[in-house]
């Protein structure tokens, strides 16, 4: 579970019971009203399907007035998900590039998405967690909105190289298909927004807010070790302005100096101005250990060469972020080898493993 | 108790002015039945009616003032937002609705060229009364574009102008064939291509974000509002079917145009100095009841 093996030994501390009197108060005070009850209560269902903001959240942007989850809108979308029937060539589904064990990112031998007849897309595919929590997609940020997002995997050409038209047309040929459209929306005929709604329903729910570091924000009886504590701190001091708030990111877009010139020019291709040449959204860190490569163009393989670019890696180029030029004129951020061994450790406590194994979003 | 009955006859007197000054307004009884009103856009090339041609094709149907020769094979536009206006302040405004429903999609019509009687928008159950003035934006603004998936004309699997990357609905397009354009031919793969001497200028971009301090402006808005006067006021009420009749001008958007040069135009910064050319775009050319 924990990949760096100078932190197992702490992480099998995190089982041993609280010391504190006050949870023991408050067991005796739940065993006795159990006591006073004279039937047993019934447990309480949860609903697995509605939409809850973790307590350290922000609030959501998705309008879920148009579209609020139910189980069988959520069913839909994730048959849509991983069906392959959407690309050109029924060869490439969404799953191809976002699974679930790294976090709905793509898979490490894929640092690049690989669409119909293996072509090569230009960006990493990102993890696609707490996007409903998200203001803008993409790298780039082009699309504002979710429900829009999954049309340009449809339509890219080194995607899945469809047309929507075309995706509707084969919907609707499937009497599984008009059944699943029929009990989520109570349609006769398959349109694309509801797709499009299904495809939100399914993604709005990935919420990864239960890694050992949500745990101890919300003093649910995790603690960091010392070592995790320290890189927190650190995290804070030195990374904290651009990756800020419980998600790790200001939904900003910057260069951060991976290179001079530019195949791909980033939020330029959205806003067409010179001055966003080369920058890219600042990325989430949630499940970071899990979403090697690292970077929009999968520069790097692990977090210790992130962190390393970071110190002295960066290339000078107009747009480089101010926050990365340093007074005397020099380039990143200063990190010295503990900071750096601090650092990871601390990202690795934003592994969500319950969400990566959670059993609700399996293809059926 | 004694304050409570005082604020519940404050609140009575309130409500009761505010009903007498609506009643006041003797154009727009709100008893008098609603009516219709159907608002035909006649779409022109210069004086003239557009003669639809196919892509590619070399028949020209209009030289312009530089002696550029070009023809159209395919336009479309979003008309939405629509309010008429009377002369004491009355107002109506067509309701205005995103869903995926497609039936539920109100306020929002796309006038294309492939779609015969797109160009006439009726408008229903509007308040009876007089009006003298229409105003409407052209284009799919925020509100239609941050609800999410929508249907109908709004659908990009059932005829919407979409752009998926920079995500939006093209406001206004136009595409045709010009005697200099400096379009080659191009394949673009799946039977799709583009046909040599061919122009296609789309003018989107919905987004009004204002900048962060010192920081450049980041979007360009390309979203319209014409305000177009009648030259008589109509009367709308049960029993009558008046029509407002606006001809759109597509000589005047490619007025200035060098199709040499210009003749893809598919991000919003560059559909800008057309967009700001929409207002001379939309005239009124009459009314009658």
């Amino acid at each position: 579970m924990y990949l760096n093996s100078t932190m197992s030994t702490n992480s099998r501390q995190q089982l041993r019971f609280p010391t504190s009197p006050v949870f023991y108060w408050a067991c005796l005070a739940i065993l006795l009203f159990s006591a006073c009850s004279e039937e047993e209560e019934p447990t309480p269902t949860v609903d697995r399907y509605e939409f809850r903001v973790p307590e350290n959240f922000p609030a959501p942007t998705y309008t879920f007035e148009n579209n609020p989850i139910t189980k069988a809108g959520f069913q839909l979308g994730k048959a849509l998900f991983y069906d392959p029937n959407l690309s050109r060539d029924g060869s490439v589904s969404c799953n191809n590039c976002h699974i679930q064990a790294t976090a709905f990112a793509d898979s490490p031998v894929h640092p690049l998405s690989v669409g119909v007849d293996n072509r090569l897309g230009i960006r990493n595919a990102p993890p696609l967690v707490n996007m409903a929590f998200f203001p803008e997609f993409f790298w780039d940020g082009g699309v504002t909105h979710l429900d829009f997002v999954p049309i340009n995997a449809i339509e890219s050409e080194v995607e899945m190289d469809e047309t929507v038209e075309n995706v509707v047309a084969k919907l609707n040929g499937s009497e599984k298909y008009r059944q699943l459209f029929k009990e989520a929306f109570d349609v006769e005929e398959v349109t694309l927004p509801f797709a499009l709604h299904a495809l939100s329903q399914f993604t709005n729910r990935m919420i990864s807010a239960n890694s050992r570091y949500d745990q101890y924000i919300r003093e649910e009886g995790e603690s960091l070790s010392a070592l995790e504590l320290e890189g927190f701190s650190v995290f804070k001091a030195k990374c904290g302005a651009c990756h800020s708030g419980e998600l790790f990111t200001d939904f900003s877009y910057r260069n951060n100096g991976l290179d001079s010139t530019f195949a791909d020019t980033g939020r330029n291709r959205i806003t067409a101005l010179e001055s966003d040449i080369g920058k890219f959204r600042v990325p989430s860190l949630r499940n970071v250990a899990l979403t090697s490569p690292y970077m929009h163009n999968a520069r790097f393989g692990t977090l210790e060469e992130v962190l390393d670019h970071y110190n002295n890696g960066m290339v000078y180029y107009k747009t480089l972020d101010e926050g990365l030029i340093q007074p005397d004129g020099r380039l990143g951020i200063d990190l010295d080898a503990s900071e750096k061994e601090a650092i990871i450790a601390f990202l690795y406590t934003l592994t969500d493993t319950e969400f990566t194994r959670d059993t609700l979003f399996f293809s059926n | 108790m004694k304050l409570f009955n005082q604020f519940s006859i404050l609140l009575f007197a309130i409500t009761f002015l505010a009903f007498s000054a609506c009643n006041n307004d003797d154009d727009n009884n709100p008893t008098e039945t609603p009516g219709t009103i159907s608002v035909f856009l006649d779409n022109k090339l210069g004086d003239e009616r557009i003669s639809m041609k196919e892509s590619g094709s070399k028949d020209y149907q209009l030289t312009d003032q530089d002696g550029q020769s070009y023809n159209i094979s395919l336009f479309a536009y979003y008309v939405s937002e629509i309010e008429l206006l009377g002369p004491n302040g009355t107002q109506y405004l067509d309701p205005l609705n995103v869903s995926p429903n497609a039936e539920e999609v109100t306020g929002y019509y796309h006038v294309i060229s492939t779609t015969p009687n797109s160009n006439v928008i009726n408008l229903e159950n509007v308040e009876a009364g007089t009006y003298d003035k229409i105003r409407f934006t052209v284009g799919v603004n925020e509100s239609g574009v941050q609800q999410g998936a929508a249907g109908g004309v709004l659908d990009p699997a059932n005829g919407a102008w979409f752009w998926n990357w920079n995500a939006g609905y093209i406001g206004f397009g136009v595409e045709g064939s010009a005697s200099n354009s400096g379009q080659e031919y191009v394949d673009r793969g799946n039977g799709f291509e583009t046909l040599e001497g061919t122009y296609a200028v789309h003018v989107g971009g919905w987004k009004d974000v204002e900048p962060a301090p010192g920081e450049d402006k980041k979007f360009v808005n390309n979203i319209k509002v014409i305000e177009l006067d009648f030259d008589s006021a109509i009367s709308i009420k049960e029993g009558l079917t008046p029509q407002v009749h606006i001809n759109v001008d597509f000589a005047e958007i490619l007025k200035g145009i060098d199709f040499s040069t210009t003749y893809s135009v598919h991000r919003p910064d560059l559909g800008k100095p057309f967009a700001e050319k929409l207002i001379n775009v939309f005239e009124l050319d009459h009314v009658h009841q």
